[in-house]
């Protein structure tokens, strides 16, 4: 197909071109308490196309660019007028000039994931085999849960001389653990494993139960006010997207960050500062990004200090640096004190939240509390509803990471972090 | 002016019949669903500007779905021909048969009655004004650069104002043994926001419109992308949320917000499949004021929740979940409905033809009342006008609340004081909100430009919305 769409290229007037094919297997398996509800199957063949027209005006070089999805199977006519449509657009696009990029060439770059050695079937049973074993509590056990199991092979081709391949597995769902007494709850996981890693997942499902059966025993929020909030697992991932957003090409292209190389963003060596200073590493999850951007592990912060402004091609090369790709996973380094030793300290760890957010454009973090543990100097409570609220640029300077470490498929890093006087609403705290 | 059938869907329709009479001779039943989706997507900001073809629904596709006597089977792909019949007839076969030895110990497969349809023979396509292919591109993409360079005049402090134009025209087929269902669907959103900072804090807001229709809604954006820069300059200097319980009037779009999160996905009758809903166990009860009455369906309202026939062949309803207070139903997909011997409502839809078929909400809505939003603001001592939806997640275990709202504008007295807080976290129980609601104006607005999901996938295409309200609510 990718030779047609280069023929159908031909004659067009496109200055430059991008085509992106991911060929996609999956097995998916649906399950309700213990019987499975449905089973499906998916092959699929995708293309992207980007086309890009290159004008020149008073000496100045600008790019137009529009992309069309591409089908298998298109007959040659249809594919012909979905490109020109494709550069007709493009013609009315007039951004400054950037060259696309060069990523070299590679056959395909195999995956070694150890899903590769079995079928995407017998892979969904590996796992859902240990879900299953782990269900065996009749008050609290699995409501629930969906396993997809995924091969793409990815081929990106350019004008520029990129024809990169890569090939990806991924086994992701979701899970809900109810619990029945003292009262009937429930709550929701995600997971998502690159290798059939039994252990974690196994390790994972017994925690979920364990909160699950927590948050059944929790009667009411905690009282209004300002607590040190300790955050921990990928909500502590989550709270680093403020700075991997605000370094982020584009970003500071548009002036919505003032972020530069050599800027200390987080203050953290200043007199007023008593948190740990800040480390975040992009990883390179996959061989290249989307752009076929060859991708390599890079240090975004060190100390709070920006090292890296990251993105694709085109805001790369507005703003004069390296493109480095576009990049779904971080690592941060251990921060400075053991997670048992955060909890010596009156704090509310909230575990679980409807859905904790980010806003990277304010620095807002929050949500809604579904479960939570208050310790203020007596027992420790499970405690639920109410909301917690939080700016990150008041917190930074302030925050504590644990030694205790956490890995998932977007984040790997200190398991929790403590951050000081945020405020939460709760039950006391009505006008 | 009705939107014309689909080519390709055509073209296929005599391949996609054989399809189905081969699968025929093997299962007691099998249904294939063809679905094309062509959206564009345009947005101009102060630095750049974009025209693209694909778009998160853009797909072309097919789902076979196959029932073996006893169990349910899907098989997804994007290529038929001549050629590969026989191939993909191998592949559904491998699908249907995929269980065997692939169950863990102790897990069975769910055993399903034999389906029932009845006959019939549908064609439908929607109407629209302006055909955004017929405008043009370059034209949109003018129109769209005079709303920017409105937004960016407001003041000196706009640091960027953004608009965003996106059409999306799908075309689907739906086969079985006794379905020949056609139909053909435009709608298009659009949304102007501006960016303004102070210090490293950016601040947005943004004016959204949309429709089940054409072009015809450019011209609403150029009005309203001055109050979004008006508002975003406002919020520059807006407050933290002091944490309470408040007597609050809601915009629309903040009513349709609750309407979607803390009630809609808690009716999704899937989730009575897995006990996993609260509703299921308040039919027939008070659950809200008399005051409200609450709608779902396809076919409840021309919005971009619109459609004729869901992906499971079932045709569009208005379904009225809540009347006078009271719960009278959940809405439903059809598998759904099989095991809860209730009758489906067409809300079966799918993300793309690449995904499963789930309950989803459509237009979801509350009726309008009786009382104008000036005699609700007057009514309150101490309070807040909410405005300006960002984002909300369901619990419809225990109908918590969770929504997430940028703009509460203080009421002292009766009156707007002009002070506003932001960011704002509504939380609490769905029924003592829905319960507190007191006052309603008479004219519900719908608003279809956010996507719903299904926890933190499946989106679809949704609207929501309702009159101005006013509430009871917890703030933080």
């Amino acid at each position: 197909m990718i030779e047609k769409i280069l023929s159908a290229i031909d004659g067009l007037g496109i200055d430059a071109y991008s085509i992106t094919e991911v060929r996609s297997q999956s097995a998916e398996a649906f399950f309700v308490r213990r019987h499975m509800d449905l089973k499906r199957r998916t092959t699929l063949t995708d293309y992207t196309v980007s086309v890009y027209v290159i004008t020149e005006e008073n000496g100045n070089r600008f790019v137009g660019d529009s992309s069309v999805p591409v089908y298998p199977g298109m007959e040659e006519a249809e594919l012909r007028e979905a490109l020109r449509s494709a550069r007709h657009a493009a013609s009315f696009v007039r951004n400054p000039y950037y060259p696309l990029f060069d990523g070299g060439k590679e056959k395909l770059a195999a995956s070694k994931s150890a899903f590769a050695d079995r079928t995407p079937e017998e892979n969904i049973k590996r796992m859902a085999d240990v879900l299953f074993a782990c269900d065996n509590d009749e008050n609290a056990f699995v409501n629930s849960a969906e396993f997809f199991a995924v091969r793409k092979v990815y081929h990106v081709v350019n004008s520029a001389g990129t024809d990169v391949s890569w090939e990806t597995f991924d086994l992701n769902g979701e899970y809900v653990i109810q619990c029945l007494t003292p009262a009937d709850v429930e709550t929701h996981h995600t997971f998502d494993f690159s290798e059939p890693d039994t252990e974690t997942f196994r390790a994972d499902i017994e925690h979920a139960l364990r909160q699950t059966a927590d948050r059944a025993r929790a009667k009411q929020a905690a009282p209004g006010g300002r607590y040190t909030v300790i955050l921990s697992g990928d909500q502590v991932g989550t709270l680093m997207d403020y700075y991997v957003s605000r370094a982020d090409a584009g970003m500071i292209y548009q002036h919505y960050s003032d972020y530069e190389v050599g800027k200390d963003v987080q203050e953290a060596s200043g007199p007023d500062a008593d948190g740990d200073p800040l480390t975040i590493i992009l990883k390179a999850a996959e061989p290249y990004d989307r752009q076929g951007i060859p991708l390599t592990d890079r240090t975004l912060l060190e100390n709070g200090v920006v090292k890296t402004i990251h993105g694709g091609a085109r805001m790369a090369y507005y703003l004069g640096i390296e493109p480095t790709g576009v990049y779904r996973w971080i690592q941060v380094p251990t921060g400075s004190v053991p997670f048992a030793d955060m909890k010596k300290q009156p704090y509310l760890h909230i575990v679980l939240f409807s859905d904790f957010q980010m806003d990277v454009m304010t620095g807002h973090f929050g949500g809604e509390i579904r479960l939570a543990y208050l310790y203020d100097g007596g027992q420790v409570k499970l405690v639920t509803g109410g909301s917690m609220n939080g700016s990150i640029l008041d917190a930074q300077k302030h925050m504590v990471f644990s030694t205790d470490r956490y890995r998932s498929a977007v984040y790997d890093g200190p398991f929790a972090a403590a951050i000081p006087d945020v405020s939460v609403a709760g039950i006391s705290s009505d006008t | 002016m009705k939107v014309k059938p689909n080519p390709y869907i055509q073209a296929v329709r005599p391949l996609l019949k054989e399809l189905l009479a081969e699968l025929l001779k093997e299962y007691p039943y099998a249904s294939v669903l063809a679905a094309d989706s062509r959206e564009k997507s345009y947005r101009v900001n102060r630095q750049l500007s974009s025209i693209n073809g694909g778009g998160r629904f853009s797909a072309r596709g097919f789902v076979v779905k196959v029932f073996d006597g006893k169990h349910w089977s899907e098989h997804s792909f994007n290529e038929i021909t001549k050629e590969n019949l026989a191939d993909l007839i191998q592949q559904i076969r491998v699908t249907a048969s995929m269980t065997g030895s692939a169950l863990p110990e102790g897990v069975t497969e769910h055993e399903y009655a034999a389906p029932e349809e009845e006959e019939t023979v549908f064609t439908g396509s929607t109407e629209y004004l302006t055909d955004p292919e017929e405008l043009g591109d370059d034209v949109i993409l003018e129109r769209m650069k005079e709303v920017r360079n409105r937004g960016l005049a407001v003041s000196g402090q706009i640091l960027d104002c953004i608009v965003q134009i996106n059409w999306n025209r799908t075309s689907k087929l739906f086969l079985s043994p006794k379905k020949d269902l056609e139909q053909n669907i435009l709608w298009t959103t659009g949304m102007a926001g501006t960016v303004a900072a102070k210090g490293q804090q950016i601040q947005t807001s943004a004016r959204s419109v949309s429709a089940l229709g054409g072009m015809e809604l450019l011209e609403q954006l150029g009005t309203d992308v001055e109050d979004a820069a008006k508002t975003t300059l406002e919020l520059l200097d807006s407050e933290p949320m002091p944490a309470g319980e408040y007597d609050c009037v809601c915009s629309p779009e903040v009513t349709g917000m609750i309407v979607h999160e803390a009630f809609g996905h808690g009716v999704e009758m899937d989730m009575f499949v897995k006990k996993r809903a609260l509703a299921e166990q308040y039919i027939g009860q008070y659950v809200a004021s008399p005051l409200v009455t609450m709608h779902d369906g396809a076919a409840a309202y021309d919005q971009t929740g619109t459609y004729f026939f869901d992906d499971e062949g079932t045709m569009a309803h208005d379904t009225v979940v809540i009347d006078k207070g009271v719960l009278k139903t959940g809405i439903s997909d059809y598998l759904s409905a099989r095991l809860l011997g209730t009758e489906p409502t067409g809300n079966g839809r799918r993300e793309s033809y690449r995904r499963k078929a789930y309950t989803r909400m459509t237009n979801t809505w509350f009726e309008g009342g009786t009382d104008s939003v000036e005699d609700m603001i007057a009514s309150i001592d101490y309070g807040f006008l909410l405005e300006q939806p960002r984002s909300g997640m369901e619990d419809p275990k225990n109908w918590g609340i969770q929504c997430m709202v940028s703009i509460a504008r203080e009421i002292k007295d009766g009156k707007l004081t002009g002070k506003i807080f932001s960011p704002i976290v509504l939380t609490g129980y769905v029924p003592d909100l829905l319960k507190s609601i007191s006052m309603m104006s008479p004219d519900p607005e719908l608003s279809g430009t956010g996507f719903c999901g299904k926890g933190y996938k499946e989106w679809v295409k949704v609207s929501d919305g309702g009159p101005y309200m006013k509430a009871r609510i917890r703030l933080g």
